[in-house]
């Protein structure tokens, strides 16, 4: 693949191009799923193609194609070109990219068992057993319980000498069932909502999430909370459960930090971020027990790999420390606007028909010593929540509302009821500042989020969010139109 | 641009190495390219061409689905074989369906303009270069995007089902920040020279200026009036979780068990209609079966939900050719929704609003409960207070939480004109601005 990566080197070199780089993606990917005791889903896809990308005259040019012929890579990087000169019709100066070593190097997600060789009535079989517990009970409307498997072989070449070849496994499953009744949707998911539990591993991953023995909880208590109490309204201490919290590093810091949010550059799609550059290295983000690491090197991550798609090698660094804005995702681009000499390594492409944009890496809540009993039993009046089912965000990431799928209130340090629809409502730098116990590294858990979608056209990028349950005091639950 | 033709020669070599078994194909061509804007300068400038061929073969109640992405035989062939192994691996479900029969499909072929599908990079930069020059002028930022390109769907099968529809595409979406003031506009159609680039311009750049200064505002129930745009995001969570049949029969749609009652407001008709009209699209679905105008909500009183073969069987119906590809979780789904237009212009609805809320564009809406319809999202991009019939103050943002099927029993007033729009998820959504009383704003935002 590398000696046809050659042309469009060729070429961006010969016109003189700042830098350029071709892609080769080879993806296989694998999709199965149980829905209501029928084969809901069941595709097995295959696809390959190559995107080329130019800096030429200070601005950039993209194209791709499915077509990895030599013929069709001289078409497409000429067409990259004639897109990077209409680009630079509007500029204000030119684009610099921060230096990089060269790479010549591979790197793959480690595995035990390869999914793709696990065969599909295997998979089926545990599907439909699983989804057979979840339909055990009329008031079950609709069940599903589902596998993903994604291998992506990327060729990287850069005009710079980079000759980088990864492979990148993710291994994704879970269940969930809708009970209803009585004008009533009750929702309960595992191991959680949005895709389950996704990883950067092989089958192993599916085994060890043992659906079978779960089912019927995740059953019985969609159907319990057809008859919960609903959420109360008002001020209360809330325990966040480790995937829901997931989300909520993902939607309030994830995004925010991202710096071409930050510079206004998704300004016209998802938006800008409310952690604006005056505020790096002293902007009271959290609490001073709150610690947000990005990290793309820590095993099973989705945005764990040797080199993001600049080529540029990952790293571990802060993005909250001691509560204080610390750090940024950024890409070679971006990174001088944060005097930084250096990317972080955030630039990803979903696939080869896509140019690299800045995402977020694995970003994780660094783990308090608080053990979760011991945190419910210090909680005079709260309640906890646990995964997610509604997410919603303003654009500078500041007013959040969250549903989740359950809710128990906490009375006098005790459990005690189950309550339905429970939502919150909160300010980004208020409720990170509220939080008052994060529990320890013993409850502390890697949650994949396989689908963040972002620019324009759209792309989904996968990454990991790892936390465990903490505590934040004083918010708003129970968010409902009065 | 790809021909019908070259696909239908692609679907008959696929079948012929299906070795008799039924088979379906769903081909996906296209080329597109977009170009995108921030901070007043080209930002990303992209161009792709893409190809999918989907294979599904059906056979004594199993399925095998596979798809790729090159038309060589050798990989047709393996994708093929693939599936036909994959046929084993399951056990028969006696209530899948077989192939269907072809029906008569009639065709849209107004939806292609070549000057759109070959629209160049240059020529898109020189249409935003006149919105961010005259952004410019005033001091104000631009931002957005300019896309342009063709596609072409096709559906067959082996047993006589053939439909391919090809469409081409543009659209100018334009954001302006003029210091703490934003605003928004955007014009789409399937002609490039039909967009009224310098409205958008002139449009957006005036919603900013008009949002400067935005002052705080309490949170509580606003009589709103909502342009084209909020209705059309609105209208697309309707569509997903309320006129779908498959959601109705899990009994997770608002209309489920309503049929024939009344269930909004007396001004509201909503229906399906991708034939014609500015709404108008693909002519069949999934399946290959002919797409149906579907009345869902008639003077407020429910009247039908879209089907595919599986839930119109289910129902004993007839299928309206709204399917997506199969097999798929969500059934049947409507994407060519219309909100039959009112009497009202926005001006008169300003002018007649005492105290209310000007809405430009909401933003990352989200569903809590399925069958109120509840839902939360933010305003974004232009958000101003009405006072004694005029706008007289910009306001900061607010978050929403209200439950739609109680919103569309408040709806005081349709405009008579209608735009479409594509909302978040894409579609083709022909609706009017509309005023709402008593739609609750939940909290606020600091911007």
């Amino acid at each position: 693949m590398f000696k046809l990566c050659e042309k469009a080197i060729d070429i961006a070199a010969s016109h003189k191009a700042a830098f350029g780089d071709i892609r080769i993606i080879e993806t296989r990917s694998q999709s199965l799923a149980y829905k209501n005791g029928e084969v809901g889903v069941l595709d097995d896809g295959c696809s390959l193609g190559f995107g080329v990308r130019v800096l030429l005259d200070g601005a950039w040019g993209f194209a791709s194609s499915n077509e990895v012929t030599g013929p069709e890579i001289e078409r497409v990087s000429l067409l990259a070109i004639e897109i990077a000169r209409a680009s630079a019709r509007l500029k204000k100066g030119d684009v610099r990219l921060a230096p990089e070593p060269v790479y010549r190097d591979t790197w793959q997600t480690p595995y035990l068992i390869d999914p793709f060789a696990v065969s599909i009535e295997t998979k089926l079989d545990l599907l439909a057993r699983v989804d057979a517990v979840l339909r055990k009970d009329r008031k079950v409307k609709s069940s599903t319980a589902f596998m993903n498997f994604i291998r992506e072989h990327q060729y990287h070449a850069t005009t710079e000498g980079s000759r980088i070849e990864q492979t990148l496994l993710t291994s994704g499953a879970g269940c969930s069932v809708d009970a209803v009744d009585k004008g009533e949707v009750q929702t309960r998911s595992y191991p959680a909502t949005h895709g389950g539990q996704s990883l950067g591993l092989g089958y192993e991953l599916i085994e060890s999430l043992r659906m079978l023995d779960h089912a019927e909880r995740v059953r019985d208590e969609a159907v319990a909370l057809l008859k919960a109490p609903e959420c109360p309204s008002g001020k209360l201490d809330l325990i966040i459960g480790d995937n829901q919290l997931a989300l909520q590093i993902h939607e309030s810091v994830g995004h925010a930090t991202e710096l071409d949010r930050v510079l206004g550059y998704e300004e016209s799609y998802a938006g800008s971020s409310f952690a604006t550059l005056e505020k790096y290295g002293n902007f009271r983000y959290g609490s001073p027990i709150v610690n947000l690491v990005a990290d793309a090197t820590v095993p099973t991550g989705l945005a764990t790999a040797g080199w993001d798609d600049d080529g540029v090698k990952a790293q571990r660094w802060h993005i909250v420390e001691g509560g204080v804005l610390k750090g940024y995702m950024t890409n070679r681009e971006f990174c001088h606007a944060v005097g930084d000499t250096r990317s972080r390594g955030c630039s990803r492409a979903e696939g080869f028909g896509n140019i690299p944009i800045t995402r977020i890496c694995n970003l994780s809540l660094m783990p308090g010593d608080w053990g979760l009993d011991d945190l419910v039993r210090d909680t005079k009046d709260g309640i906890m929540m646990e995964n997610n089912r509604l997410w919603s965000i303003d654009q500078k990431r500041v007013n959040f509302q969250f549903g989740c799928e359950i809710g128990w209130l906490i009375k006098n340090g005790r459990r005690t009821k189950m309550v339905r629809n429970p939502t919150y409502q909160g300010i980004t730098p208020e409720f990170w500042n509220s939080c008052d116990a994060i529990c320890n590294a013993r409850h502390w858990k890697l949650w994949g989020v396989p689908n963040c979608g972002k620019g324009q056209p759209g792309q989904t990028a996968m990454m990991c969010h790892g936390s465990s349950p903490a505590r934040f005091r004083g918010v708003t639950v129970g968010v409902r139109p009065k | 641009m790809i021909s019908a033709q070259r696909d239908r020669k692609l679907c008959d070599k696929i079948f012929s190495f299906a070795r008799k078994k039924d088979a379906e194909v769903i081909v996906f061509s296209s080329e597109s390219a977009l170009t995108r804007f921030a901070d007043n300068i080209v930002s990303q400038n992209v161009s792709n061409r893409s190809l999918e061929i989907v294979i599904r073969l059906v056979e004594g109640g199993r399925v095998g689905r596979v798809s790729l992405n090159h038309s060589g035989d050798a990989e047709l062939k393996a994708a093929v074989e693939s599936a036909i192994a994959m046929l084993k691996t399951q056990k028969p479900d006696p209530e899948l369906l077989p192939l269907p029969k072809p029906l008569p499909v009639r065709e849209n072929t107004a939806l292609y303009d070549e000057k759109t599908a070959a629209f160049s990079p240059m020529a898109r930069a020189d249409r935003i270069a006149e919105a961010v020059e005259a952004a410019a002028r005033d001091g104000q930022l631009a931002s957005g995007t300019f896309d342009n390109g063709w596609s072409r769907v096709t559906v067959a099968n082996s047993r006589g089902v053939f439909g391919s529809h090809l469409e081409s595409s543009a659209a100018f979406k334009l954001t302006v920040k003029d210091g703490d003031g934003m605003g928004w506009a955007d014009d789409s159609g399937a002609v490039v020279g039909e967009i009224d680039f310098s409205g958008v311009s002139a449009c957006a750049r005036a919603k900013a200026r008009l949002a400067k200064a935005p002052r705080d505002v309490k949170p509580g129930r606003y009589t709103v009036v909502l342009e084209a745009d909020p209705v059309a995001n609105l209208l697309l969570f309707t569509s997903i979780y309320g006129f779908g049949g498959q959601f109705y029969q899990e009994g997770q749609s608002f209309m489920a068990g309503k049929l024939g009652r009344r269930v909004m407001g007396p001004n509201i008709t909503l229906e399906d209609n991708g034939l014609d009209g500015p709404s108008a699209s693909m002519p069949f679905d999934f399946e290959g079966m002919p797409r149906k105008k579907v009345v869902f909500v008639e003077n407020g009183v429910a009247k039908a939900v879209a089907h595919d073969r599986r839930t119109a069987a289910k129902a004993k119906a007839e299928p309206t050719g709204h399917a997506l590809p199969n097999p798929n979780p969500y059934g049947p789904i409507p994407t060519s929704v219309c909100l039959r237009a009112g009497g009202s212009s926005l001006e008169d609805m300003v002018k007649g609003t005492k105290r209310g809320l000007l809405v430009t564009q909401f933003h990352y809406l989200n569903v809590l409960k399925p069958i109120e319809l509840e839902l939360t999202g933010m305003t974004r991009n232009g958000t101003y207070m009405i006072e004694d019939g005029r706008l007289a103050y910009p306001v900061k943002n607010l978050r929403f939480t209200e439950s739609l099927v109680a919103a569309f029993n408040r709806v005081e007033a349709l405009s008579p004109t209608r735009k479409v729009k594509s909302a978040f998820f894409g579609g083709k959504f022909l609706v009017p601005a509309a005023k709402i009383t008593d739609f609750c704003f939940s909290s606020a935002t600091s911007f």
